[in-house]
This record gives C-alpha cells, sequence and structure tokens, in this order.
C-alpha cells in the first residue's frame, strides 16, 4: 500500500512537472476548453496523486482541522471558484505570477484536499458537492454560451461557446451517472456514515 | 407493514428529536394560519369588502404563494422523517439543518416582500424580477431568490441523508423502491411503505432542487449583468420543473401518514402489494417528466415537451393516488373505524387528494387548458388537494402525536366541531374558485370585475370558515404539543381492536 502510494505521488510530481513544460502548456492553454477542462483538472489530479505521498504526521495534522472532509473540500470549492472566473484563466496567460498562482494552487488547493478530504466525507457532504459540482457546470455552460461578449480576452467567442456547450453535456452526463449508480449500482456511503449504522434519529 | 400498535416505541420522541419535531410544527402551524390570513385577505379584496392597494395585493400573493408551499414542505418533511426514522438511520442534525435554512430563507423572504416591495409572486419567472418598475429594487428580487436557495440547500441536506441512511439499509434507491420485486419475486412484507414513498421523494425533489438551484442563481447573474440574457423560456421550464416537483413532494411525503396511521385505526392490517410498488416506480419518472403541462400556452414551447406533458399528466395523476385510495378504502371497509381527529383527516386527505386531481388532470388537456388555465379554476385545483388534502394528512399525523401526549387519539368536543368548520369552509372556498373558473374569472388579478364578485364573496366567507378552523387547530396542537407526556412517558397503546 505503502509503495503504491510513493508511486502514485511519483507520477503526481511528473505530471506536474510535465504541466508545466512551456510546449505542454502552451498546447493546453491554447483554448477555453483545453484550459478550463483538461490542464486545470490534471493539474488537480496531480496534486490528488502527489498528497498520497504525504507523510503520517501531516496527514494526522491535517485531519484534526479536517472534520468528515468538510473543512478539506470547502477549501477545493473556493480555490476552484477563482480557476473557474475567465478573468483568472485570462489573467494566468498574460502574468507570470498568476500562472505560478495558478500551478501553485490547483495542485495544492484544490487536487490535494480533495485527496485527502473525500475518504472521510460522509455520504451528504459528498452529495453537496456532486450536486453543486453538476449545477455550477450546468450555470457556467449556460453563461459561455449567452454571454453576447467574449469573457475572456485571450479566447475566441466560439470557443467560448463550445465549452459552454460541452459543460452543459458532461454536467447531464454526470448526473446521468450518478442517479443511475445511486437507483441501481453499488453505493459506498462513505467511511463517515459506516462507522454509524444504527437505525433511528440522533 | 405497518405494525397495530397505536404508539410504539419506535416512533418516540425523546429530547432532541422531540424538541426538533416541536419546532417543525409549531412553526408550520403558526405560518399555516398567517399564510391563510392572507389568501383571506386577498379574497376579501376581490370581493370589495376590503380595500387592498393592487401593489400590496401582488405582495400578498407572493408571500402567500411562496409562504404556503414553503409550510406545507416543511410540515410534510417533518411527517417523513417520524416515521422514515424508524426504518433508517436519520441524523438530527440534518433534520435541524433544513429547519434553520428554512427560517432563514423565510426571513430573506419576509423580508424583500414586505421590507424592499418584491412582488413577482412566487414563480420569479424572468424578466419579471429585475422589472420592479419602481415598486421594488433589484435587490428585493436577488434577496426572494437567496431566500429560495437557503431554503433549497437545507432541503437538500435532509434529502442526502435520508438518502443515506435507505442506501444503508436497502444497498440503493431502487431496491428501496421495490424494483426487483416489479415482475417476479415474493415481496417482503415487511418492506416499509415509509421507505418506498421516501425514496421516490428523495430522487425526484433532489432533481428539481438541481434545477431550482441552477435557475436561481443564473436569476441572481442577469439581474447583477443585464447583459447575460437568459432564454426566458428555458428559465421557465426549469422553474416549473423545480416547483412542480417541491409541491408534488408535498403529497408524497404526506402520504406517509395515511400509509403509517390508518391501519392503527381501523385495526386492519394494510399490506404492502405489486401494485403498490409499480404505482410508486411511475409515478417516480412521471413526476420528474410530467412538468410541461404547466407551459401548454406558451406557443414557442417545443411540440413535444407540450405532448409528452399531456400524456403523463393523464397518467402521472393515477397510479399512486389510485392504489392509495383503493388501499385506504378496502382497509376502512368493514372495520369498524375508531373514528377520532386522526383518522377523520386521513380519510378527509383522501378526498381531497382524490377530489382535488380531477380538475388538475382536466386543466393539463390541452384544449381545455387553453380556455382555463388563465383563469381561477386553477387555484381551484390545487387549494382543493392542498387544503383538503396534503394539510390534512399533516394534521392527521400532529393529532396523532399530541393524543400519545394525553394517553388516547384526541376526539373532543371542540375537535368535532373545528373538524366540520374547516372541511365546509375548505369545501366552499375551493368550490367558488372553481365555480369561478368555470365562470371565466381570471386569475392573479387584484381588482374584480363587478360581474366576478359574487364567487369572491362566496370564496370569502368559506375561507372565513378555513381560518377560523384551522385556527383552533394551531392552537390545540400547539398546546398539545408543549404538554408533558402522560405518565412521563409515551407508552405503546392499543390500536384499533373494534374491527
Amino acid at each position: 500500500m505503502k509503495h503504491r502510494s510513493g508511486r502514485l505521488c511519483l507520477v503526481g510530481a511528473m505530471l506536474w512537472a510535465a504541466l508545466a513544460i512551456p510546449a505542454v502548456r502552451h498546447v493546453l492553454e491554447s483554448t477555453m476548453t483545453l484550459q478550463m477542462l483538461i490542464q486545470i483538472p490534471l493539474l488537480a489530479l496531480a496534486g490528488g496523486w502527489l498528497a498520497q505521498g504525504a507523510p503520517g504526521w501531516l496527514v494526522r495534522r491535517l485531519h484534526a482541522w479536517n472534520h468528515r472532509g468538510i473543512s478539506g473540500l470547502l477549501l477545493a470549492s473556493l480555490t476552484g471558484m477563482v480557476w473557474m472566473l475567465p478573468l483568472a484563466m485570462d489573467a494566468a496567460l498574460d502574468d507570470p505570477q498568476v500562472r505560478l498562482a495558478k500551478f501553485l494552487s490547483v495542485p495544492l488547493l484544490i487536487g490535494a484536499p480533495i485527496a485527502l478530504s473525500w475518504p472521510r466525507a460522509g455520504f451528504v457532504v459528498r452529495g453537496v458537492v456532486l450536486v453543486e459540482l453538476i449545477a455550477t457546470m450546468m450555470r457556467l455552460g449556460w453563461l459561455y454560451l449567452i454571454s453576447p461578449i467574449r469573457l475572456c480576452s485571450n479566447y475566441l467567442l466560439d470557443d467560448q461557446q463550445r465549452l459552454g456547450k460541452i459543460l452543459l453535456v458532461a454536467g447531464f452526463a454526470i448526473l446521468l451517472v450518478l442517479v443511475w449508480k445511486l437507483v441501481w449500482g453499488h453505493v459506498d456511503s462513505g467511511r463517515a456514515d459506516r462507522e454509524d449504522a444504527r437505525i433511528g434519529s440522533d | 407493514m405497518a405494525a397495530l400498535t397505536m404508539y410504539p416505541d419506535s416512533e418516540r420522541l425523546d429530547g432532541g428529536n422531540r424538541v426538533a419535531f416541536n419546532l417543525y410544527i409549531i412553526t408550520a402551524v403558526t405560518l399555516f394560519v398567517l399564510m391563510m390570513l392572507l389568501g383571506l385577505t386577498m379574497r376579501l379584496g376581490q370581493a370589495t369588502w376590503l380595500s387592498v392597494p393592487p401593489d400590496l395585493f401582488y405582495r400578498i400573493l407572493s408571500m402567500h404563494g411562496a409562504g404556503m408551499v414553503g409550510t406545507a414542505a416543511l410540515a410534510t418533511t417533518a411527517v417523513m422523517w417520524f416515521f422514515l426514522r424508524k426504518y433508517v438511520r436519520l441524523h438530527l442534525w440534518a433534520f435541524l439543518t433544513n429547519y434553520v435554512m428554512f427560517m432563514l430563507g423565510a426571513l430573506c423572504i419576509i423580508f424583500a416582500i414586505f421590507v424592499d416591495g418584491y412582488g413577482a409572486l412566487w414563480t420569479f419567472l424572468y424578466p419579471l424580477p429585475v422589472h420592479g418598475m419602481g415598486l421594488w429594487s433589484p435587490n428585493a428580487a436577488a434577496l426572494f431568490m437567496l431566500g429560495y436557495l437557503l431554503i433549497g440547500v437545507g432541503m437538500l441536506v435532509f434529502y442526502l441523508d435520508a438518502a443515506a441512511g435507505i442506501i444503508r439499509v436497502h444497498g440503493n434507491l431502487g431496491r428501496a423502491l421495490g424494483l426487483q420485486w416489479l415482475f417476479r419475486g415474493t415481496i417482503d412484507p415487511d418492506h416499509p411503505k415509509a421507505v418506498v414513498a421516501s425514496t421516490m421523494v428523495v430522487i425526484a425533489n433532489t432533481l428539481g432542487i438541481l434545477a431550482g438551484a441552477v435557475v436561481l442563481v443564473m436569476g441572481l447573474v442577469n439581474i447583477y449583468y443585464p447583459e447575460m440574457a437568459l432564454n426566458a423560456l428555458v428559465a421557465k421550464n426549469l422553474i416549473y420543473w423545480f416547483g412542480h416537483m417541491y409541491i408534488n413532494a408535498t403529497i408524497y411525503m404526506g402520504v406517509i401518514a395515511v400509509y403509517e396511521l390508518l391501519a392503527r385505526y381501523s385495526g386492519k392490517p394494510y399490506p404492502i402489494s405489486r401494485p403498490f410498488l409499480w404505482s410508486w416506480a411511475v409515478s417516480t419518472l412521471f413526476v420528474i417528466i410530467v412538468f410541461p403541462h404547466h407551459l401548454m400556452m406558451d406557443y414557442a414551447e417545443p411540440p413535444w415537451l407540450v405532448v409528452m406533458g399531456q400524456v403523463v399528466s393523464w397518467g402521472a395523476g393515477f397510479p399512486v393516488f389510485l392504489v392509495t385510495v383503493y388501499g385506504a378504502l378496502t382497509n376502512i371497509y368493514r372495520s369498524n373505524m375508531r373514528w377520532t381527529m386522526p383518522s377523520r383527516l386521513l380519510i378527509l386527505s383522501m378526498f381531497g387528494w382524490a377530489a382535488g386531481i380531477v380538475p388538475a388532470i382536466l386543466d393539463g388537456t390541452v384544449r381545455i387548458n387553453l380556455v382555463m388555465h388563465n383563469t381561477q379554476w386553477v387555484p381551484g385545483h390545487f387549494h382543493f388537494y392542498l387544503l383538503l388534502g396534503v394539510l390534512p394528512m399533516a394534521l392527521a399525523l400532529m393529532f396523532h402525536v399530541i393524543g400519545q401526549r394525553a394517553d388516547a387519539p384526541p376526539n373532543t368536543a371542540a375537535d368535532r366541531l373545528g373538524f366540520p368548520v374547516y372541511l365546509i369552509g375548505g369545501l366552499i372556498f375551493v368550490l367558488a374558485f372553481l365555480d369561478a373558473g368555470h365562470l371565466s374569472v381570471a386569475r392573479r388579478m387584484a381588482t374584480h370585475l363587478p360581474a366576478w364578485t359574487a364567487t369572491d364573496e362566496v370564496g370569502s366567507i368559506g375561507a372565513i370558515l378555513v381560518v377560523l378552523g384551522m385556527l383552533y387547530f394551531a392552537i390545540r396542537i400547539t398546546v398539545g404539543l408543549l404538554k408533558a407526556p402522560a405518565r412521563g412517558e409515551p407508552h405503546g397503546g392499543t390500536a384499533n381492536t373494534a374491527g
């Protein structure tokens, strides 16, 4: 298990480094769609894998501040809100300091907290996060589709509208998968929930 | 199947559970009385018996619509929680979170309406909220929508907690609905009807809340960035998807009281059956896709959606309703029913649901909708099944619980008087609406033509009786809930053994 975590951490570091290579970065930032749906999620994934190699003492200290994963998921959501703003995506292309902030904050403040918090979260916390994720994808998709102006000065309107369509489709797809899984699949209601399985109300 | 003990130990309300339940119920009955007074004010204004300026009328209408639907949801959520906790683990914090969020949301809505002057009704139909024309500010519209969002988040937390509990016991929501027994297999006779109904509500209303969360935030964006113009028809579809499921969920949460309590008062078991499971499975799908029947007058609505709305609304109303009413009638047939307040209210709720659904299905038919939809036929049908269907379901549980405190199901002389006052008043009130619809009296109008006021006057008399009845119920229930349990502890009691 420890061996696997170390390997994942290494893969995460390599992915992080690969995404920072100018040629890769240039390709992934060439369209709004690629930046938002590929580069930023991959940076978060890199952070998530990196977190697997976090030393035990650090994880234990973080857990003390992360009741049922709520603090970590809240931190990831707030950071995610920043990188959903077209203004922030634009600035990450134009300003090297903002770019550095993106490359540090997305893995460390989105990916890693999610990786450390998700297993600790119960069904309700996971459910709220997923419902809000779907709602946010639909809202952003709708906004990008109807905006009469370019929201990012670096990207064209058709790119913005394509991203809007993809976000709407992805939001519906995630919703369908979740509904299917909840109605017919095997559902793990989370470690936090498994710990208290007694019937009743308290 | 429901145990035939009148007050089983598993329904005991101790400590925090009792406080939470009392908070829900006392808040709900208080709000019902207040919202009914607002409704009465509007009917008196239309009857010209009271002067209600049009701007105030639309504020009152906004408060009455949003407030009544929210309060019905609050009361029936308490019904679902009360019974579902016997079968799955529910967390009190989730139940209380819903209450706190509801109260915060209600405060936002009350402030938006009575301080900031919002009057664009519960539907907040785009783009009306941003065109207050000096009567209300964009901030008022935003605060109203924020109130809805807070209420929706609270409800979502409660539903997710219920879903977690249901899944932990049954594996997934499909098994909780009993889908595995639709075609074959021996149905587990102990599979709780409360779990089936709760599962349906969790699935449907979570989707509704999601739709509401999307359109509400988009509405907020539009308020502050008007250049982000929404497609009005898409926004309306989402609003009615959310609104339809939210109000329908109150019926399906409330009917749990019928499934759980009726057998105790009739003394006859009320077993689960394959038709019952089929009806809930079909209704789970139908209630999600029936919403276009609210948009039949929107000529730009895609025809396939209108056709779906009509066909499904013919089918959607029937399965659960037929199975429940048939089941209830066969259950009380030759049962020597123990006629007390809870049992009277349970049977009234079956009548109100059954009778109220007929004008609803009629209005869900395109040709009739074209003539009737903008008339008082529509408030006639939804007041019918809410006032005489859903509310009696919740009241039945409330009276049942205060009976637990008083050692026996309530049946005082005052109860026996209050019930017909409420029933007769309710019938006069809703029939006046339906007759007004038949006479083509337009709905949502502050000022009525002289030819319309006859039905308004009759409706006002009915409304006065309803308010009197509900005021009595509210006082009786509040006092009953605050009273200490008889002999220190609730007891098992006896179900009706006469039958």
